[in-house]
């Protein structure tokens, strides 16, 4: 049956309205509902367009699956589930919360309605503040809630406006009518600009992501990876396919030079902030919101397949390094890297799981970091975009130095005691991460049998 | 110095919005809208899946959809996974509010600063049975005249809101309402994925319509907004109950 | 115009957000967002001399011109999440309250 892919979101669904019944049974729940989701997801959703409710698009609503979305609901589904794993013992009372971030993420990259995005996107914003609030800071958690509202807020202006224009909702019906007509990109520069920055909130580009140092900066092992990971990715994913498709419509001439711009200063502000903080948690935080910025600066070039690997690698990298980070920081009760030092010289094994997702962050050979890296800067090199190589050049040097410094400290011991404890399941992640990481930077033949036409709602389109 | 940028920041958007809206010549100018160009006449003549013809109320029968109200045909048939949504989204802040403020059942009523006489609290609970027979009329008369399940089960919550503002005794069960709401949602879930098993797709039409304008009518949409109008009931209740009531400070 | 009128209400709130230095009011500002967003929504689907989209024993469906349904399902869903959204805000502000005592962001110390 072809309408399999609703499960993803109904039975985590189901289970959340079950769970408030009984505390007792809302873990197991939880983990039957993410598990069930990783094996359909797996084994049983084929491609192609799900219609809801009986009526086709445009009029009904409609998932859409195909190689783009699939790759996207891997990554989220199995983190969701290994983070869960680790932490089910100790966050029992979250367990409605991811239930229904669950749904909200896959139903963020399912959907191919615009304001069906915008009710999930509200649906996993919630549940992601609900989530940050495990770090015990309100304060944080109500700053994050403020912009994460006037994000999706002017997502839902540049939404009505694009209805008021075309009368439709549907992302392949918009798409389609302002190809068929050719309608004047100038047009189109409001609307795109505010979903843009709307979803530049939720996705933390620079200047639109204040609330990202005061939700990771106290984060713990279940929101750390959670919000800089899983949901991350989610809105990277979901961002990418709104871009390839319908903002790349009204990117071009000098609206494609501001966004551009603004991208590569984001970069930069980032790095630098990374840079200059003496906190772990601050560092990796600054470094994932450049990355994010370089997400988008990518798909904005329509270089989607190296996007996409990008989100990915920094996913499972950014996973190994909040849970480290956090679960030192909770035995020690301090992040700055003076006084982590030396916690990897008794934790070796954990010390180099850590430093293997970090060389990748950073795309040092051997690792899926820098098979990426490398190319998607051909890519750049072959579109001739030497601005924007340039920045990333740059960025990653930066980068560089600021990561080697911290793994400096983090394995030379010093006089004071650092001594923390990892579970063995907390080892098994780290492993079986940096193994991946390590196993696609060497062998590199699975990651090119795609090319960037891995978005096929063009195709679709194409076909009628 | 600080609110004169945010003044002037703010104040330049807007102008911006308004001269980009004006000079857009895709945008319909308000009120001049033809809605023959947007796909909301389809919803209107009911022409999604096949041509009915005219609708015409109390005759015609077993169209796709068959509410009179068309906002509500749109509301919990064309765009019912977007209502889904929405009933997890209230669904997911009234779970959060219960989070942050710790509500149990043993927590206790916040005092009122005045005593409640006698008239007030007879009176308040004549009331309260007007409004909740209100708000059941509206659910049930959802997919007919305006209003529906989220009005009535709003109008539900407002007449509990009632009897805690005018009683400073009252309290109703918080787990009664969680149980409510946790089986409502269910129930919505578990018709959508009837719709899988007995016609074709999720959250399908699969009872018949019947004619426009009968009470019984419009398939699931009147079972759907009794289920919305329950949930959307007992989780403002449950709301308003949390914010009303703290912690025992055990000294 | 309506629509001036909805966006005059988002730019206040906007100013309202960045300007308030207070937990409540800026929540109310939220809310002044969210209601002028509405209201712009539903304006998009204006026509003039339209009836309600509700068929009656007078009103069938061709007979006569409708406003736009759609806008008004849509109005539904974003007023239903902004409650929620606000019920959450206020859920947090009363959790601040509790922490430090007050609802002034100036007044709690550690500014993060």
């Amino acid at each position: 049956m072809s309408s399999l892919a609703v499960l993803l979101i109904a039975i985590p669904l189901i289970a959340a309205f079950v769970s408030i019944l009984s505390k007792k049974v809302a873990p197991y729940l939880l983990l039957i509902a993410s598990l069930i989701n990783v094996i359909l997801l797996f084994y049983f959703v084929p491609d192609g367009i799900v219609v809801i409710g009986g009526y086709d698009l445009p009029y009904g609503i409609n998932l859409f699956v195909d190689t783009f979305s699939r790759t996207g609901l891997g990554v989220v589904n199995v983190l969701f589930l290994v983070i869960v794993l680790l932490n089910i013992v100790e966050f029992k009372k979250y367990s409605s919360v991811l239930l229904v971030a669950l749904a909200g993420l896959n139903g963020l990259l399912l959907t191919g309605d615009l304001f069906n995005l915008f009710v999930f996107l509200e649906i996993s914003g919630i549940a992601a503040y609900l989530i940050t609030t495990s770090n015990h800071k309100p304060l944080a958690t109500f700053r994050y809630l403020i912009i994460g509202a006037v994000g999706s807020s002017l997502y839902l202006f540049g939404l009505i406006i694009f209805y008021g224009m075309f009368g439709t909702l549907n992302l392949m019906d918009m798409v389609s009518f302002i190809q068929a007509n050719n309608v004047d990109p100038s047009a189109l520069v409001l609307p795109a600009m505010l979903m843009f920055i709307g979803l530049g909130v939720e996705a933390k580009l620079l200047p639109f992501n204040s609330w990202v140092k005061g939700v990771l900066k106290d984060s713990n092992t279940l929101s750390g990876p959670m919000i800089a990971a899983v949901y991350a990715a989610t809105i990277s994913f979901v961002f990418g396919r709104i871009i390839n498709n319908l903002l790349t419509l009204a990117f071009v001439g000098n609206l494609l030079i501001v966004v551009l711009v603004l991208l590569a200063v984001g970069i930069f502000i980032a790095e630098a902030m990374a840079f200059a903080s003496t906190k772990v948690r601050e560092i990796l935080l600054y470094s994932s919101i450049a990355q994010a910025s370089i997400v988008i600066l990518l798909f904005v070039n329509g270089i989607v397949l190296w996007a996409v690997y990008l989100i990915i690698a920094n996913a499972l990298s950014k996973t190994v390094m909040f849970l480290v980070i956090n679960k030192a920081t909770k035995d020690h009760g301090d992040d700055e890297s003076d006084s982590l030092q030396g916690v990897f010289s008794k934790n070796i094994l954990v010390g180099i799981t850590f430093s293997v997702a970090t060389l990748s962050v950073m795309g040092l050979p051997l690792f899926m970091g820098f098979v990426v890296k490398l190319n998607y800067l051909t890519e750049l090199a072959v579109g001739a975009q030497w601005a924007l190589l340039a920045v990333i050049l740059i960025s990653s040097i930066i980068e560089g130095i600021y990561f080697v410094r911290m793994l400096i400290k983090l394995w030379y011991p010093e006089k004071n005691e650092v001594t923390v404890k990892f579970d063995l399941g907390f080892k098994v992640v780290f492993v079986a991460i940096a193994l991946i990481l390590l196993a696609l930077g060497t062998y590199t033949a699975p990651l090119n049998t795609l090319d960037n036409s891995i978005d096929t709602i063009a195709e679709v389109i194409d076909n009628g | 110095m600080k609110n004169l940028i945010a003044f002037v920041l703010s104040v330049a958007l807007g102008v911006l919005m308004v001269l980009s809206l004006t000079n857009n010549d895709w945008f319909a100018q308000f009120g001049y809208v033809d809605l023959a160009d947007r796909v909301s006449q389809s919803y209107i003549d009911k022409d999604v899946t096949g041509n009915p013809g005219e609708i015409i109320f109390g005759i015609t029968s077993n169209p796709e959809n068959g509410a009179a109200n068309i906002v509500t045909s749109i509301v919990v048939d064309y765009r019912s996974f977007d209502t889904l949504g929405e009933v997890t989204v209230l669904f997911i802040s009234a779970l959060g509010v219960a989070l942050l403020l710790n509500s149990q059942d043993k927590n206790k009523r916040l005092a009122l600063n005045f005593k409640p006489n006698f008239m007030l609290r007879v009176g308040s609970r004549a009331l309260f049975a007007i409004i909740l027979m209100t708000g059941v009329y509206v659910i049930l008369h959802g997919h007919l005249t305006p209003g529906g399940g989220f009005p009535g089960g709003t109008m539900i919550a407002s007449s509990i809101l009632l009897l805690y503002l005018a009683d400073d005794q009252f309290r109703t069960k918080v787990k009664g309402f969680k149980l409510l709401e946790g089986v409502a949602g269910s129930f919505y879930v578990i018709i959508g994925l009837l719709g899988l098993l007995l016609a074709t797709y999720f959250l399908q039409n699969f009872l018949p319509t019947g004619t426009v304008g009968d009470l019984l009518s419009a398939g699931v949409i009147p079972i759907v907004y009794i289920l919305i109008g329950l949930k959307v009931g007992s989780e403002i209740a449950g709301i308003i109950d949390n914010f009303l009531t703290e912690e025992e400070v055990s000294l | 115009m309506i629509q001036y009128a909805a966006i005059i209400l988002i730019v206040f709130g906007l100013y309202g957000l960045l300007s308030n230095r207070n937990i409540i009011k800026m929540i109310i500002s939220l809310n002044i967002i969210e209601i002028g967003l509405n209201i712009f929504i539903i304006s998009v689907g204006f026509v003039y001399d339209g009836i309600a989209p509700i068929l009656t024993s007078t009103n069938s469906s061709s007979a006569l011109l409708y406003v736009d349904p759609l806008p008004q399902a849509l109005v539904l869903t974003a007023i239903v999440i902004g409650v929620g959204t606000t019920a959450l805000g206020l859920a947090l502000a009363k959790k601040i309250y509790s922490k430090y005592g007050t609802f002034e962001l100036d007044e709690m110390g550690d500014n993060e």
